[in-house]
């Protein structure tokens, strides 16, 4: 029986506490009192993942059986997550590959020939063709692919669909072969509790046209969290396009959950709780830790970007989108959440060295800040971790890196957009739409693999919430330089990080670490 | 008073009151003072000035610009601004020449002053006897044909005296060279060292040095360093010629012994006339008129009182008790028209010798403690470091500096020939800097050593008898304004306080205290008036992004081939790498042949479809950001976006959707779709470039002086040339040096953070 999260409350026998910073982890110590999230411990899987998916799909949730919805003749669509879900990708074989497998299986016995398979991309990156065939495996990639597997373009003005606007004005433009097909099937992982829903079809396969009405500074500043589906305005506009696009095609949403096994087993000392290393533990992060900081910086990144995660499966839903994500959202509940007794002074995070925009590729600084300031201090619902106006520490290299294939705009963002304002509202007045429409990175993003232009203003947008709640931000160990163009500020060790604190929060300010990841969602009261 | 001369003599004033006056040389030091000075003091006197047109201003324009330079200040204060700009063609008249090529004078001179003559202390030979000897001989011919019978006063140098030691006394110079026999010399010296210039030995050298310094830059680059180092080479025999020459006769250097010469020359042709032969030592800026400090120009002890207060100079070659001979230019002025009033009888010149040194001595050592005073209490400020500490001088005597000189050269020489053959990185081109610094001290210390060792161990002893009778024969009222008795001279006072504070302040000003800023590029807001379209020129490999035709080659030929031919074809690049390396420095077109002829047999569709697929990620990622920034803006300022590279079309495929226009080598294809290894055309390098550029600016009416190119190397020179805004990007050290020395920009593309800026600071 695993055990539920709890929060460890430091004391005189409290070991120094992993953390992740970048690409190495560290032992930090804690003052005396600070509290510590931890999430509960990983959950077993479902046994029969065959049966479960077979399950799910025959008696879906308020819908007919899927084996009823498919006939000879129609148009059948497949959308599935990108590469940006899980974190770390997952040891094969991926759970996608799996439901599509059965998902192809009752087309096939049904007589459907008109199959296409969409990655739901979004403006992230075309994947390529090896990340693609690592999601939907060998034996679809080869029938499908690549002609009939593809990489969503939202700059793909033909092959897209304007289907009318919400109750609030916003539009809903999303893939034309996805909006007119008979059946649209979307296989989602649901990592976290902001995936999944109608943030799977009404964001995943929606131009900027449509995304522009909710990723914006307002909307991402009105998310509390974006975590937290019903206090999120992000949600509330994905759910209203949701409703607009249910009205024009048929959606079969099959949800899946994972556990918390985010690392491989020889990595197993980064799930466990410190106190409760074996000998053997301690000396793999002792031998781990000196190994990583000596390799050349290739060799490092090579080690990390192979990692894969030998998640097991929680759960399965099939069905209507909104009450398989009820469902789906209860089981990542149960596998995240924490109780936790009011807000601190202090929130300290440390950050690993992935987010869901640097799978094979580099951590830029925007991207370490959209993990901390956005996805990290987003884990909560009911209230922030840390008090309006507390400061966060974040445990991160920052280094001043950035991948020019992938991230072509982000560098210019970085360079020409954060040297003149770091608030989010300004920037988007100001240089969102010229971002957002250059043809250069359009051209990039449609034949290269490059993120869209506007992706780095998303980026920021998701840090909006925390840069408008807290009083400070500062990056233990951070590239001065990289830091203070974000408008930030760096420090070298965590003790002086607190003491910089001090001016926001006081010298004896209460503390929490939210020991991360594996993920934990504090539930704070 | 009763020892006073019973028949005082008039003021200077009355004395050259409604006679007209020649003045040569006024857009000179001593010349423009002696204007500024009859204009100011002397209202009755008429003014001739012979001055020589230049660059676009006649001798006109020249003398009203003359007319508003600080000097004139004072004259414009008491008479008016309008006033002053009225003189020229009333009470100045301007006479349009050049020496010796003067004009026809008018027939009513009453005075000649002639300052002109050559300023450098060693000019070619023959260039010293043209200035120095026939422009006095020139202007004494047109005296003589003008029908004037004027008093000539000619102003020559108290060290004409050579390197005599002990007592110089003021009337005709003891030799008895021939000055007809040297002139003509010096002429022969111009043309036997053309011809030893051309000779087939010399120019094959010539070429060599210049192959090897500019040899990717194309045979024209190679042709106009080679002919100018023949230029060079033939003044650096005549300059040679002249100091030779100079030392073997008794002389200093080619401009002492030029100017004997002329005296020699005045004396022996002027014999009708009154003479004066003025000789003032070395003269430096004004005690009190037109007002304290006044300097034109730097002269001769500036640089070395610049330097030292820079803390440049370690150490100097004089002996530190012997004189350094100095007189303020207003006393030099002063005896000039008290010697210019005072007319002697025809065949028996006057000889003045205006000094310090025979009754006011001021010794090195003495003028060192007061500029080392000086620089004590007031420190020049060096960027970001503070004050400048001052060095003390050990005067170790000139044998010690000379060798200590020595040293210092040929280390810079073995590092410098190191350097230049570095990869290119952020540290060579620092090192390269750094020694280039180093180089124009070593030769700024060598010139003014060379240059200042027979003055500072000169021995001479002037006298100055006459001088001193003349001031004291002035008109009592006269002594306050043109008195010039050295003996008034308070060292410290005019040293410190005046001389050393104006040199400095001129430095100050110019500076603000702190060297100049590094170039950056022009913005490109479309304020600029182009007389056509703007276009910006990129080059490709190193430029664009961190690659070469090698490593491009192999990116493209290896998907190709199957695992035992992929390896035996990088074994075969690897074993070609010396020689296409060698190629390259010589020969850049050549090189890319010999790469480009690899590509025999290779599938042109298939080349292709590998760029599209594998090579594009690649050139993607390799790209630079900046690089990317920079085309994108000149894009959206209107301008024509052109790549000029020599890496082969296909390559270009990824970025294509950047440029308006892409030239790149075309590699011929045959009937069965395979690469010959040949190209359609020659590749697009070195001159061949700009000319391409000059051809299509020609043709579609670019505005080549209002554009911009972008390259990274030496080769790359013509095409940086050929355009009015050059930025020099990531550049090798023979680039690097040549942006510096052109103020071109250089901008570092490569590097993804700011190397050394200071937290939160802008790129």
């Amino acid at each position: 029986m695993s055990r539920p999260g709890f929060v460890l409350d430091v004391d005189e026998r409290t070991p120094p506490l992993l953390m992740h910073s970048g690409e190495s982890f560290r032992l930090q110590e804690f003052p005396l009192g600070s509290r510590i999230i931890y999430p509960p411990e990983s959950l077993p899987g479902v046994p029969d993942v065959d049966e479960e998916i077979e399950n799910a799909l025959l008696h879906p949730i308020d819908s007919e059986p899927l084996p009823d919805l498919l006939r000879p003749g129609m148009r059948l669509t497949i959308a599935f997550d990108d590469l940006s879900l899980p974190l770390p990708p997952m040891r094969k074989p991926d759970i996608r590959q799996r439901i599509i497998e059965h998902v192809l299986e009752h087309a096939a016995r049904a007589g459907v020939d008109d199959v296409q398979l969409i990655a739901a991309n979004a403006l992230h990156r075309r994947m390529t063709a090896d990340e693609l065939k690592a999601i939907v495996g060998e034996r679809v990639f080869r029938s499908f692919y690549p002609d009939n597997l593809v990489n969503f373009d939202a700059e793909d003005r033909a092959n897209l669909t304007h289907l009318g606007k919400t109750d609030k004005d916003e539009d809903v433009e999303i893939s034309k072969r996805a909006a007119e097909s008979d059946l649209l099937v979307y296989v989602n992982v649901n990592l976290v509790a902001m995936d999944g829903g109608w943030k799977s079809t009404a964001i995943g396969l929606a131009s900027y046209n449509s995304l522009r009405h909710h990723h914006n500074s307002h909307t991402m500043t009105h998310s509390r969290s974006f975590m937290d589906p019903k206090m999120s305005q992000l949600h509330s506009s994905a759910w209203r396009m949701g409703r607009v696009l249910n009205e024009h095609v048929k959606v079969f949403q099959i949800e899946t959950s994972l556990n918390n096994d985010a690392f491989p087993s020889q990595y197993g000392f980064l799930t466990k709780r410190e106190w409760e290393w074996s000998l053997r533990d301690q000396a793999t992060f002792l031998g781990a830790k000196r190994g990583i900081d000596l390799m050349p910086a290739k060799a490092r990144r090579k080690l990390f970007q192979s990692m894969q995660a030998p998640y097991a499966v929680t759960g399965i839903s099939a069905g209507a989108v909104e009450p398989v994500h009820d469902q789906t959202l209860q089981r990542v509940h149960r596998q995240q959440l924490v109780e936790v007794d009011g807000q601190s002074d202090v929130l300290v995070l440390g950050l690993p060295y992935l987010c869901p925009y640097n799978v094979n590729s580099v951590m830029n600084p925007i991207l370490a800040a959209c993990l901390g300031l956005g996805y990290f201090f987003n884990m909560y619902v009911g209230h922030p971790i840390v008090r309006k106006g507390g400061a966060v520490i974040l445990n991160h290299p920052v280094p001043w890196e950035f991948s020019t294939l992938h991230h072509p705009s982000y560098v210019d963002f970085f360079e020409e957009v954060l040297s003149v304002s770091t608030d989010p509202k300004v920037i988007e007045q100001k240089f969102e739409q010229q971002y957002a429409t250059d043809p250069w990175y359009v051209h990039l993003y449609r034949t290269s693999y490059a993120y869209h232009g506007v992706h780095p203003f998303y980026m920021w947008y998701w840090c909006a919430h925390a840069l408008d709640h807290v009083g400070d931000v500062i990056w233990v160990g951070g590239d001065r330089r990289a830091v203070a163009r974000m408008g930030m500020r760096s420090a070298s060790t965590f003790a002086d990080a607190l003491e910089m604190a001090s001016d926001t929060v006081g010298r004896s300010p209460s503390i929490t670490y939210l020991h991360s990841p594996p993920h934990a969602l504090a539930h704070v009261k | 008073m009763t020892d006073f001369p019973a028949v005082a003599r008039p003021r200077i004033a009355d004395a050259l009151a409604g006679k007209r006056l020649l003045i040569t040389g006024v857009t000179g030091f001593v010349g423009e003072a002696l204007l500024e000075r009859v204009l100011y003091d002397l209202p009755g006197t008429g003014i001739v000035v012979l001055v020589r047109a230049r660059g676009g201003a006649t001798a006109e324009d020249r003398v009203e610009q003359l007319l508003r330079k600080p000097a004139f200040q004072r004259l414009r204060d008491r008479d008016g601004d309008a006033a002053v700009d009225a003189l020229v063609g009333t009470r100045i008249s301007v006479l349009e020449g050049e020496l010796p090529h003067v004009p026809a004078l008018p027939g009513d001179l009453d005075v000649v002053v002639h300052c002109a003559g050559e300023v450098s202390f060693d000019p070619p030979i023959d260039q010293g006897f043209a200035t120095n000897l026939h422009g006095t001989l020139a202007l004494l011919t047109a005296i003589e044909t003008s029908g004037s019978r004027p008093h000539y006063v000619h102003v020559s140098t108290a060290y004409v005296a050579g390197r005599r030691a002990g007592h110089v006394t003021e009337g005709s110079l003891d030799h008895a060279v021939d000055w007809r026999a040297e002139a003509a010399a010096a002429e022969r010296v111009r043309s036997a060292a053309e011809d030893a210039s051309r000779t087939p030995e010399q120019l094959a050298e010539f070429l060599k040095d210049a192959q090897r310094e500019h040899g990717t830059s194309g045979a024209m680059a190679v042709a106009q360093d080679a002919e100018h180092r023949r230029r060079e080479w033939v003044t650096t025999r005549l300059v040679d010629a002249g100091r030779e020459r100079a030392r073997t006769l008794g002389w200093t250097d080619c401009y002492t012994f030029t100017k004997a010469m002329a005296e020699r020359a005045v004396e022996q042709t002027a014999v009708h006339l009154p003479l004066t032969i003025l000789r003032p030592s070395i003269i430096e800026s004004a005690l009190e008129q037109p007002y304290e400090g006044w300097i034109e120009g730097f002269k001769m002890a500036e640089p070395i009182i610049l330097a030292y207060g820079r803390g440049e100079l370690p150490d100097f070659p004089g002996v530190p008790d012997s004189t350094i001979d100095i007189v303020p230019i207003d006393y030099v002025v002063n005896a000039t028209l008290a010697a210019a009033a005072e007319t002697p009888e025809p065949g028996t010149p006057s000889y003045f010798t205006i000094c310090s040194g025979a009754r006011n001595p001021l010794s090195f050592h003495t003028l060192h403690a007061l500029v080392r005073e000086y620089f004590t209490a007031n420190p020049l400020e060096q960027r970001d470091r503070g004050a400048v500490r001052v060095p003390d001088w050990d005067w170790p005597g000139a044998e010690r500096v000379d060798q200590l000189l020595r040293l210092g050269e040929r280390a810079h020489k073995t590092a410098d020939r190191l350097v230049t053959h570095l990869p290119r990185s952020d540290r060579s081109r620092g090192w390269a800097q750094s020694l280039d610094r180093q180089k124009r001290r070593l030769e700024f210390l060598r010139r003014y050593f060379d240059l200042y060792r027979p003055y500072a161990e000169a021995e001479l002893q002037f006298s100055d008898a006459r001088t001193l009778a003349l001031h004291e024969g002035l008109h009592p009222d006269d002594v306050a304004t043109f008195g010039f008795d050295a003996a008034d001279i308070d060292w410290p006072h005019y040293i410190r306080d005046v001389h050393t504070h104006s040199v400095t302040s001129t430095l100050r000003a110019l500076t603000g205290g702190a060297t100049r800023s590094a170039p950056t590029r022009r913005g490109l807001d479309g304020s600029s008036t182009a007389n056509g379209r703007i276009i910006a020129a990129f080059d490709m490999d190193g430029t664009l992004l961190s690659s070469n035709v090698i490593e491009s080659y192999l990116w493209l030929r290896l998907p190709e081939l199957s695992g035992a031919a992929r390896t035996r074809e990088v074994v075969d690049v690897a074993r070609a790498l010396p020689r296409w390396l060698l190629t390259e420095r010589r020969d850049r077109g050549a090189f890319l042949r010999s790469v480009y002829r690899r590509y025999a047999g290779a599938d042109y569709e298939q080349l292709l479809r590998i760029v599209d697929e594998q090579v594009t990620d690649i050139v993607l990622a390799r790209l630079s950001p900046a690089a990317i920034r920079t085309v994108r803006e000149h894009r959206s300022a209107g301008h024509h976006t052109v790549l000029i590279t020599g890496a082969i079309a296909p390559l270009t495929r990824p970025v294509a959707g950047l440029f308006d226009e892409i030239v790149a080598a075309n590699l011929a294809v045959g009937a069965d779709g395979r690469c010959t290894g040949f190209l359609l055309r020659p590749p697009l390098v070195g001159e061949a470039r700009a000319a391409w550029l000059r051809h299509r600016a020609e043709q579609d009416g670019w505005d080549l002086s209002a554009s911009y190119a972008y390259a990274d190397s030496q080769s790359d020179l013509p095409l940086l040339r050929a355009v009015g805004n050059a930025v020099a990007v990531d550049p090798d050290v023979a680039l690097s040096r040549f942006a510096r020395r052109h103020r071109w920009p250089v901008e570092d593309w490569h590097a993804l953070a700011p190397s050394r800026a200071l937290a939160g600071s802008r790129r």
